[in-house]
């Protein structure tokens, strides 16, 4: 309740107002309105076709909207161009398939951003990765090419790639999906420490255990709805619609 | 006249048409690389003038014979008050065929680069002109090493069109010309060029597959 209260001072890092998109016939997003602020973890979980990732894609404009209003620290999200480009930069993304440049050592996947976008000099974003990468645990890696890396070893890095930028909040698009059982762990546990210090996290994910550890408020959504907006103790012990009771059920039996 | 008697009389010359080819040939690569590159990068830019220009450029120039460009160059540009040297007509005929071929490797290249790197490149920030240059670019040109040696090796097939125009040192196509009209060669003179095409062809090989074995990304 105290971290709650706290964050109702933020500022809201990402803001979504009455947003709307189709694909086609599909209404993919209906109508959906979101605030993060400064600090808070906000899981989205829902059924697959639900438009969660969609939702996670158009926070950094990855995705097209039809209408409605992003706002990244109360600026809007520009359409295209250098402006655009900008403020993708301050938020940072994390994929479901890693997405590391196959040609850059691990190490300049890392300081790429930094040096090309951020125009910080070379030897100090070098100095900074290697912290980076040492925080999660892949330093001893850093000369070599992502195909050398094991899953979970490519998906740490992208995250030390994202905390590169020094993002206001960071993007997680399903990143445990595609990552052999044994590796999930150490990928939530790099994103459990960023979520205690304060990151400001959106994520898309099934590891629900996890979501109701780190996250301060659920979201699920259904067929491009937000249908329940919570606690993750109060939504995942009392879900208030049959559409995520339904949901919880069908995952429990695994 | 055999292999022996053509070498001793014409050997000199021999030598210089086969720096000259390979002076061509390099000169011409550089060209189609160069502009290659350029036209690809229109092909993928967002703006439609530009891709629709990259496109007609490669339509324009994969579809015309060699010959018959630097005819043009040499006998129907003057009329455009544009003259040129045989040899920098040559040069650009020889290097502007290629370079629609390059461009479209370099397409088949960009395709092998999965979406979500492109992705990765926007979330944190990158520009297109960033993103082309050190992402997409790149790895194109790693996945197109193969291809891009044979484009070499035609490349220097295609500078026989020189023959077509009175340059000065010949080279290894034109030579057989000058030789079969100054003395009775026969094919001997043909097989000679030949040789000396097949042997540089070789070579460019070789180098290409060491290269990709070296550059090439391994998913």
């Amino acid at each position: 309740m105290e971290k709650k209260n706290k964050m109702q001072d933020q500022l809201p890092v990402i803001e979504l107002k009455h947003v709307d998109k189709h694909y086609g016939q599909l209404h993919v997003l209906k109508d959906i309105n979101l605030t993060v602020r400064r600090g808070e973890v906000v899981v989205i979980i829902g059924p697959s076709g639900s438009g969660k990732s969609t939702l996670c894609r158009t926070i950094n404009r990855l995705e097209t909207i039809d209408s409605g209003e992003i706002l990244i620290t109360g600026e809007p999200l520009p359409k295209e161009g250098k402006d655009l480009a900008r403020l993708r930069a301050r938020v940072g993304m994390v994929f479901q398939s890693f997405n590391l440049f196959a040609h850059k050592t691990i190490l300049d996947n890392v300081t790429l951003g930094p040096t090309d976008v951020l125009r910080v000099p070379k030897a100090k974003a070098r100095e900074e990765a290697m912290q980076l990468l040492k925080r999660v645990g892949v330093d001893s890696q850093a000369a070599k090419l992502p195909a050398k890396l094991s899953g979970g070893q490519q998906q740490r890095v992208a995250i030390a790639r994202s905390l590169a930028m020094h993002p206001e909040a960071i993007l997680f698009d399903e990143p445990t999906s595609a990552l052999d059982p044994e590796m999930i762990g150490e990928v939530l546990e790099v994103m459990t420490e960023l979520a205690q210090e304060g990151m400001t996290m959106v994520m898309v994910t099934h590891e629900m255990n996890f979501a109701r550890r780190v996250a301060d408020r659920v979201i699920f959504m259904d067929a491009g709805s937000i249908i329940e907006e919570n606690s993750p103790d109060e939504f995942f012990d009392h879900p208030a619609t049959q559409r995520a009771k339904d949901f919880l059920n069908s995952i429990k039996d695994h | 006249m055999g292999v022996e008697e053509l070498l001793s009389q014409f050997g000199g010359k021999y030598a210089q048409a086969f720096r000259m080819t390979w002076r061509l040939t390099i000169l011409a690569f550089s060209i189609a690389l160069v502009l290659g590159v350029a036209v690809t990068v229109l092909r993928v830019s967002p703006i439609k003038p530009l891709r629709l220009f990259g496109d007609i450029y490669v339509q324009i120039f994969r579809n015309i014979p060699g010959a018959s460009l630097l005819i043009i160059l040499v006998y129907a540009f003057p009329y455009l008050n544009l003259v040129w040297s045989y040899f920098t007509c040559v040069l650009i005929a020889a290097g502007l065929i290629p370079s629609a071929f390059c461009s479209e490797y370099l397409m088949s290249g960009i395709n092998t680069i999965p979406i979500g790197q492109i992705e990765a490149a926007r979330s944190i920030g990158m520009t297109f002109t960033q993103m082309i240059t050190k992402v997409v670019i790149p790895q194109a040109l790693r996945a197109s090493v193969l291809p891009l040696t044979n484009l070499l090796v035609s490349t220097m097939l295609t500078t026989a069109i020189a023959s077509q125009v009175p340059l000065n040192p010949q080279e290894l196509t034109g030579l057989v010309a000058y030789i079969n009209t100054h003395a009775v060669g026969g094919v001997t003179a043909f097989f000679i060029s030949a040789a000396l095409y097949c042997a540089s062809a070789v070579v460019i090989g070789r180098i290409g597959s060491l290269i990709d074995r070296k550059v090439r990304i391994r998913r």
